[in-house]
């Protein structure tokens, strides 16, 4: 394997938790509805998936584990905001909190516990491909996954009828009540739908990328991927750039470092960040008059009967 | 007279005793209230794991004498809060256990009188203060031996947290460890700006591998980049505690932290109205640290790592001895002479032929 292989092997593991997470969140945004409970729900996740893989020695139990804890965690941000129309904002932060302290309880008794990494499906034919092809075929399931959801959902969001009417409560939640369109249910179905998303990300990370459990093992990575969704303005496809140019940024300035190039440390781990603003500044400064957020966003709805 | 919430709560204590609640009365009036607080969570697997470790112990040697309560995860810019509240609450003995905690940890003291303060490495005590380490310098000149036995490609792999003096002696030792066996031994080091995080200490092991280094050191609290030199075929040493078990394949020795006995020194030296402030640095002869078992290695290795940590323990070995030439070609020490401790602790150059940039 040449260097230049390894080294898009480790952006495309480094960047698909962050974009299994993001494309998640960014139904749940197109919906209208910002749910910054992200990293709570990731961690949740991962302490859970962690957890569940250890008892029941499968990994394939373990995710659906981290999907259903990331849905229960995304069940309680439903329950405030849709159906007691709290402040989205307040709500999410909560179940970010509320998730860190809750994962450490679950994972404490999984401290030191170790498991090996989920083995690599090297896909026939494709994975022998020059160059990408072990980057891009010879991958854990959960990038293949990560490309599939990605498709899905913008084949779901710009290409079917019911994306088409999440969209619309996304952008004017009074117009599709109007309608006639469950807009709480659809609100519902959405938040359920990034609540699974995170809960997969985050079994990622204690079951594939650093196999234990730990608490704040996310460390941050559900607040990035939050920002991803605003640097790809709501699309799917720059969701999947923004993954990858963060992914991307964060382990070349790691290779830097290795070289020995002669900048700040501290300045290439703010590279990524930099480098990602400046893209979405760029985007947006080229686009102008497109529609960037969705309208209703934030804005809770109390339907009037 | 003016009763606050805390006294009416000893009152209650003290009632409590005076009933005889089946407690020896002299233990439950007054036990010494011993707050910790910790960088990373409990769960960590290294540092702050093994300084519960010491909490532990100390709560098992001195029973009902002492009740600890421990707070983790404290960011550096929180600790002043978190200390305050563990005095308010009757913490008379408070364990700061990070070099970040050590100047929030100057800054509260002194409005703190009646409390006293251990901090967990520092550079100057104050007259409630008092510092303690242990000489990690002398695990890591081993691991510096081990490296340059092991490394087929000469490169070893540093995973380093932050550029503070604790870190970068560190890394020069190590590098003397493995120059002593061979001069040609390269070093190249990732700053992982945090001292813990998983992901990020594993994505540096990833790029340091892919760059041709086969043997990993970490100056990190997590078992990622150890668990990833299992997985990739190359070695690695685990840090605070023993991490055998993360990585069979690939786990040479690791420095195992052992606080214990201290903490439970400390507190009774609180007890007696003894405690003074202190400035404690202990290496391998003193048992704050101990080298996990050898593994991956032939005999011949292992027993070459067992004598030097040997000569470093009786203090024949010292791996400070000059003569030392920083990376700009100036002396640090001439032959015959040997840094002070107070010099090591200061230390913010790399030796020559440590080629690596100080992040400015």
């Amino acid at each position: 394997m040449t260097m230049f292989e390894a080294i898009l092997l480790t952006i495309i593991t480094a960047s698909t938790p962050l974009l299994i997470a993001a494309v998640g969140q960014l139904v749940v945004e197109r919906s209208g509805v910002l749910n910054l409970g992200m990293e709570g729900m990731m961690i949740m996740g991962a302490a859970c998936g962690f957890a569940v893989a250890i008892l029941t020695g499968n990994s394939a139990i373990g995710i659906v584990a981290a999907i259903i804890a990331g849905m229960a965690m995304s069940l309680i941000f439903a329950a405030l905001t849709l159906g007691l129309a709290a402040n989205q904002v307040a709500s999410g932060l909560a179940l970010s909190i509320f998730g860190l302290g809750l994962s450490g309880v679950i994972g404490a008794p999984f401290v030191g516990a170790k498991r090996d990494a989920m083995p690599r499906l090297d896909l026939p034919v494709l994975s022998d491909l020059p160059i990408i092809g072990k980057a891009l075929f010879g991958q854990d399931p959960y990038v293949y996954a990560s490309f599939a959801l990605t498709f899905g959902v913008w084949w779901f969001l710009f290409r079917t009828r019911p994306g088409l009417v999440l969209r619309a409560c996304g952008e004017s939640h009074a117009s599709a009540h109007a309608l006639g369109y469950p807009v709480l249910k659809i609100r519902l179905l959405a938040i359920l739908f990034g609540g699974g998303c995170a809960g997969l990300a985050g079994s990622y990370l204690s079951l594939v990328y650093t196999p234990f459990w730990s608490p704040g093992m996310t460390a941050g990575r559900g607040w990035i991927a939050l920002a991803i969704v605003v640097f790809a303005s709501w699309l799917p496809w720059r969701a999947m750039a923004g993954a990858y140019l963060f992914g991307g940024i964060t382990i070349l300035q790691l290779h830097a470092q290795g070289a020995g190039v002669r900048i700040p440390s501290q300045l290439m781990a703010a590279l990524p960040y930099l480098v990602t603003i400046i893209a979405l500044v760029i985007i947006m400064s080229r686009r102008t008059g497109q529609q960037t957020a969705p309208a209703s966003l934030g804005t809770p709805f109390v339907p009037d009967r | 007279m003016q009763i606050n919430r805390r006294q009416v709560l000893q009152g209650a204590t003290a009632l409590g005793a005076a009933a005889g609640l089946g407690q020896p009365a002299f233990a439950q009036a007054n036990p010494l209230q011993v707050g910790f607080i910790y960088v990373g969570p409990v769960g960590d697997f290294g540092w702050s794991t093994m300084h519960d470790v010491g909490r532990k112990r100390l709560e098992e040697v001195m029973g009902p004498a002492v009740k600890t309560t421990a707070v983790e995860a404290v960011a550096a810019n929180d600790m002043e809060r978190v200390a305050t509240q563990l005095a308010r609450q009757g913490h008379r003995l408070i364990f700061t256990t990070s070099f970040s905690f050590f100047q929030p940890t100057m800054r509260v003291a002194p409005t703190l009188p009646n409390v006293f303060f251990e901090s967990a490495t520092g550079t100057r005590t104050a007259d409630n203060v008092s510092l303690y380490n242990a000489r990690f310098y002398e695990g890591r000149y081993v691991q510096g031996v081990i490296a340059a036995r092991k490394s087929k490609t000469k490169t070893i792999g540093y995973i380093a947290a932050f550029p503070v003096p604790e870190v970068i002696h560190a890394i020069n030792t190590v590098m003397r460890g493995a120059w002593s066996v061979d001069p040609s031994m390269k070093i190249r080091v990732i700053w992982a700006n945090a001292w813990f995080n998983p992901g990020r200490e594993a994505d540096a092991a990833r790029a340091l591998i892919d760059q041709g280094c086969d043997v990993i050191c970490q100056h990190t609290d997590s078992p990622a980049p150890l668990q990833l030199a299992n997985e990739r075929g190359v070695f690695g040493f685990g840090q605070a505690s023993d991490m055998t078990r993360f990585a069979p394949k690939a786990h040479l020795t690791s420095s195992v932290n052992n606080w214990g006995d201290y903490y439970v020194e400390r507190a009774k030296a609180v007890i007696a109205g003894t405690w003074k402030p202190g400035d404690v640095w202990g290496g391998l002869n003193s048992g704050m640290f101990k080298l996990a078992a050898f593994t991956n290695m032939t005999p011949e290795e292992a027993s070459e790592a067992q004598k030097v940590a040997e000569a470093l323990s009786s203090g024949r070995l010292h791996p400070f001895d000059g003569p030392i030439v920083r990376a700009d070609g100036t002396e640090a020490v001439a032959a015959g002479g040997r840094l002070t401790d107070d010099q090591i602790r200061a230390m913010n150059y790399f030796y020559r032929g440590v080629e690596v940039s100080l992040p400015a």
